[in-house]
């Protein structure tokens, strides 16, 4: 250092009084916590700015990856903090926590920070709502939409040695090099990050500042103690930089020890020889010459993270928190000022301080966390207050939180689920009670581990009835218990059981406060999808539909896309049943953009939406598409899920079978048993119908009529296939009787309709009524146009072949049944197909591929990477359902986008 | 897996108790711990900690069983 007057004049400043802006909409789970993640720690008024290294920092911004790399104590996290508050560039803060290590939270805290910051990116990333994963698009969305800002975005990662997991590097990775100019990442770490490093190093696209630059210089070691009132001869402060090698902590902590005992100048010498473990020692010396009222409360905060004095008077049961905390940040000894009354404690000191506290006051920990737990959860932080009453071993307290708070449900759904469930696996079998067992039903039937989930809630379910003697449980316990109830039904195939379920629940709605249902939206939306299902099952169409709508077009967040997401693929498959596949597949597909923008699933199985997908596939003869479907979906397939999504994929995968022409394992996926409490009549049915069909491909009809005729006559898709069979045995009057014997009551979508006409036009065309044949297969041609229903005509049989051939019906079928050209009046593409928006570049790209211009032309025409392109194309090949550029440039043209 | 691991400056007996696992024993200006590490993410887990006590590790050798 060379001019320290210049240093004295900067730092007069430094002290930061303004107010920090409340960030809203940050927070994913409701954490009032979370904020102060996303806060830049505040500068002490001994923070001592070092040029050189702010300098340093500056020219770093060339690059797009800046390493701060250190060791504890290092002083880092103030360096990029104070050089941060400076900058032009909007800067998004995240201090990494322990227990972000799931790709999923990672990205969400980390899309939290940017909203904090007021650069939020476009709704279109999305937001994971899941731990454990983050979809590939939200990441290539992000990096496009911080690569199109006309300034760079600074994000700064503290802590970052806390997170190990490799998959988020190799994630922070490709977003830095696809965002380009647009972001740079700036890792503040004590540990080597698990990026490339090398090839960052290699191409000269990472600064670094490392242990070595961090050290204090012995000026800048002077200046340091001069501001805490050490005054130091410079050999001494010479001395001093070599026995602690320069290192802030080391530093400070010596001038704290020194000041405060008799003779500064000869305890720095003493310390100077002596050999003990720097940091060990000189925390001792100084926590010993706090009063006794500063001890007694750094101890006390060790086993928090985060505190307001507020907080910390609960654990010290005295009232002077405010006054010490702010004392001990002046010193910048042992805590950050994060704005708002919160503070941490420095990473160094905790585990120190936490080891004091065991020495000094053996058994006091659970104790303190006890306390901290009631005081988090009175204020609402109740994720913070779950971790501290675990970490206490006090389930009692720690279920009870979850059950009274109406919480049970984000053991099902949103981002923290897993940790949350993650949480009680320590819970010994010695708790006892109905809210522990109730805890415990949940994780069971959330891991689908149906024979532990049903005994702990046999076993919740009585002693919550017997309470009723000494006063009943509270209505959450019984609400919480009704939702596990109803959950048990959808699983086991039990719609009586759930029913009652949702009946017990509608009695509890008003004796539970309101704001708390309102805060988790996600218990109601659970049990009614639950509902929903097993009324699915039962066949009770309407009334699922009644109470799978309310929750399908529930808006909210994080917490609430799993249900939303559940309720659409179970009303896809209603639409499906009911012979809609129009619709099923507009639903489907609304499913499946929850499940992107959310980056859902894992744990829970892939859903009914693939299935239902694969299904109107079957029903358009793509059948590649369809067994894509099916294959993708058996990989993320639960080990045990609902009557309703196995049945389905039954019926899925036969009907996939025999349009492949495998009539023999078309026959055993409908013998395929589905176990359930009860059974389901359009489970059946569809068992039933598609074991007619196998037997007829076989060229059985009479082993046909055996499996349809046990059915319900009065349901179109029975009646039309009992008239298949009878038509195939050659009895085309009695198939006439079948279908002109239908009630009205019964008006199925299409994809029966068009069977049941092309029945009436076999049954013309056999007893040679030609005419009638023709205009019935006209208007079959013209119902199943529309949905490209292929099937139905591919199975009727091959007399329908020659009246295919000629005339007005090879014109009908021109374009989608048979090759030419379609003879449509309504406007070219595919009907129902939305083109998602392109965004302005987007459309720059587009044109340039119309133009014929290579990904290199374009990236150089536009000024951009040619990875830049390559995302740009990646989001133009999505958002219109294509995967060329041939293919890109039709489609747009058919959609008028070019 | 026997382990030994070496740090820069003699610990307290405070600190020493942050790696219960361990049996340790100052030298001259050195700590030397030593025990029983389960596994590498165990002898990991031990340096990450090292690091953050401040602790700067000059050796660490495997000991024959």
């Amino acid at each position: 250092m060379t001019d320290v007057t210049d240093v004295t004049d900067m730092t007069d400043v430094t002290e930061e009084t303004d107010e920090e802006p409340a960030p809203t909409g940050v927070d994913p789970e409701g954490d009032p916590l979370l904020r102060t993640r996303f806060a830049l720690p505040k500068r002490p008024a001994t923070f001592l700015r070092r040029p050189r290294l702010a300098r340093h920092l500056d020219e770093a911004l060339r690059t797009p990856l800046t390493l701060v790399d250190g060791s504890a104590g290092a002083g880092k996290t103030l360096l990029v903090a104070d050089w941060a508050t400076g900058l032009r560039e909007p800067v998004a803060w995240l201090t990494s926590d322990t227990a972000d290590q799931a790709p999923g939270v990672f990205w969400a805290y980390l899309l939290g920070a940017l909203r904090a910051a007021r650069v939020p990116v476009a709704a279109e990333v999305g937001c994971p709502a899941e731990a454990s994963r983050v979809d590939q698009r939200t990441l290539i969305r992000l990096a496009a939409d911080l690569e199109r800002r006309d300034h760079t975005t600074v994000v700064v990662l503290d802590e970052f040695d806390r997170v190990t997991c490799t998959e988020i590097a190799r994630q922070l990775q490709f977003v830095l090099h696809h965002a380009g100019r647009g972001l740079h990442l700036v890792l503040v770490t004590r540990t080597e990050p698990l990026l490339p490093l090398h090839r960052y190093r290699a191409s000269g696209e990472i600064t670094e500042i490392r242990d070595a630059e961090l050290a204090f210089t012995t000026d800048e070691a002077g200046e340091l103690l001069s501001r805490h009132g050490l005054h130091l001869p410079a050999s001494a402060v010479e001395a001093l930089v070599e026995r602690t090698r320069g290192w802030a902590a080391g530093l400070r902590l010596c001038a704290l020890a020194a000041r405060r005992g008799p003779d500064p100048g000869t305890y720095v010498k003493q310390f100077e020889a002596g050999h003990s473990a720097v940091a060990d020692f000189l925390l001792a010396e100084v926590l010993d010459r706090q009063p006794p009222g500063t001890q007694d409360l750094l101890l006390r905060i060790s086993v928090l993270e985060r505190f307001c004095p507020d907080l910390v008077n609960a654990l010290t049961l005295r009232t002077d928190a405010e006054t010490v905390l702010a004392a001990l940040h002046r010193e910048n000894a042992f805590v950050h000022y994060l704005g708002q009354s919160w503070y941490s404690l420095h990473p160094l000191f905790a585990e120190i301080l936490r080891a004091h506290l065991r020495e000094r006051s053996p058994g006091l920990e659970p104790e303190l966390r006890r306390r901290a737990a009631r005081w988090l959860r009175r204020s609402g932080a109740l994720r913070e207050a779950l971790v501290q009453g675990a970490a206490a071993d006090d389930w009692e307290f720690t279920a009870r939180a979850v059950v009274d708070d109406l919480a049970i449900g984000r053991l099902f759904t949103g981002l923290r689920s897993e940790d949350l469930s993650a949480l009680f696996s320590r819970m010994t079998p010695e708790v006892t009670g109905p809210v522990p067992d109730l805890v415990r039903a949940a994780r069971d039937l959330g891991r689908r581990d149906l024979e532990h989930g049903l005994t702990h809630l046999r076993r919740a379910s009585q002693e919550v009835a017997e309470a009723a003697g000494d006063g009943p449980e509270p209505a959450p316990v019984r609400l919480s218990c009704a939702l596990l109830e109803a959950l048990a039904a959808r699983l086991t195939g039990s719609p009586g059981r759930a029913e009652r379920a949702a009946e017990q629940a509608r009695g509890l709605w008003r004796h539970v406060p309101e704001q708390r249902l309102d805060e988790h939206p996600e218990l109601t939306a659970l049990l009614l999808t639950h509902l929903g299902s097993a009324r699915l099952w039962a066949g009770r169409f309407e009334d699922a539909r009644t109470a799978l709508s309310a929750v399908a077009g529930h808006p909210g967040g994080a917490v609430m896309a799993l249900p939303r997401w559940e309720a659409l693929g179970h009303l896809a498959l209603i639409d499906y049943l009911n012979g809609w596949p129009g619709r099923a597949e507009h639903k489907a597909l609304a499913a499946a953009g929850e499940a992107e923008r959310h980056s859902l699933p894992r744990r829970s199985g892939s859903g009914l939406g693939p299935l239902v997908l694969a299904a109107v596939h079957v029903d358009r003869d793509e059948l590649d598409e369809a067994q894509a479907l099916l294959d993708d979906e058996a990989v993320s397939r639960p080990a045990v899920e609902d009557p309703v999504a196995r049945a389905g994929r039954t019926v899925v995968r036969g009907r996939l079978l025999l349009a492949r022409g495998d009539a023999r394992a078309a026959l055993a996926a409908a013998d395929e048993p589905v176990p359930a409490d009860v059974g389901s009549p359009w489970a059946r049915e569809q068992s039933a119908l598609l074991a007619s069909a196998a037997h007829l491909a076989q060229g059985h009809p009479d082993l046909a009529r055996q499996a349809v005729d046990r059915m319900a006559p009065h349901r179109t898709a029975c009646a039309v296939e009992a008239a298949r069979v009878r038509l195939a045995a050659g009895r085309a009057e009695e198939a006439l009787a079948l279908i002109d014997g239908l009630p009205d009551g019964d008006r199925p979508g299409p994809a029966v309709a068009v069977r049941a006409t092309l029945v009436r036009a076999q049954a013309a065309y056999e007893t040679g009524d030609r005419g009638t044949a023709h205009r019935l297969v006209a208007r079959a041609l013209l119902d199943g146009r529309r949905e490209h229903l292929r099937r139905p005509f591919l199975e009727a049989g091959p007399w329908i072949r020659p009246l295919l051939s000629t005339g007005r019906l090879r014109e009908l079928a021109g374009g989608w049944l048979l090759p030419g050209r379609p003879v449509t009046t309504a406007p070219a593409g595919h009907p129902g197909f939305a083109v998602e928006e392109l965004s302005a570049r987007e459309r720059d790209v587009l044109h340039r591929l119309a133009d014929m211009l290579s990904t290199e032309e374009i990236a150089a025409d536009l000024h951009v990477s040619a990875n830049t392109v390559k995302t740009h194309l990646k989001s133009i090949y999505r958002k219109l359902g294509v995967s060329r550029r041939a293919e890109a440039v039709r489609r747009a043209r058919e959609a008028r986008l070019l | 897996m026997r382990y030994e691991i070496r740090v820069d400056g003699q610990m307290s007996e405070t600190l020493a108790k942050v790696f219960p696992e361990l049996d340790h024993v100052l030298m001259a200006g050195q700590t030397v711990l030593f025990g029983r590490v389960i596994d590498e993410a165990h002898l990991f887990g031990l340096l990450s900690r090292f690091r953050a006590l401040g602790l700067r590790v000059v050796e660490m050798r495997q000991l024959p069983e």
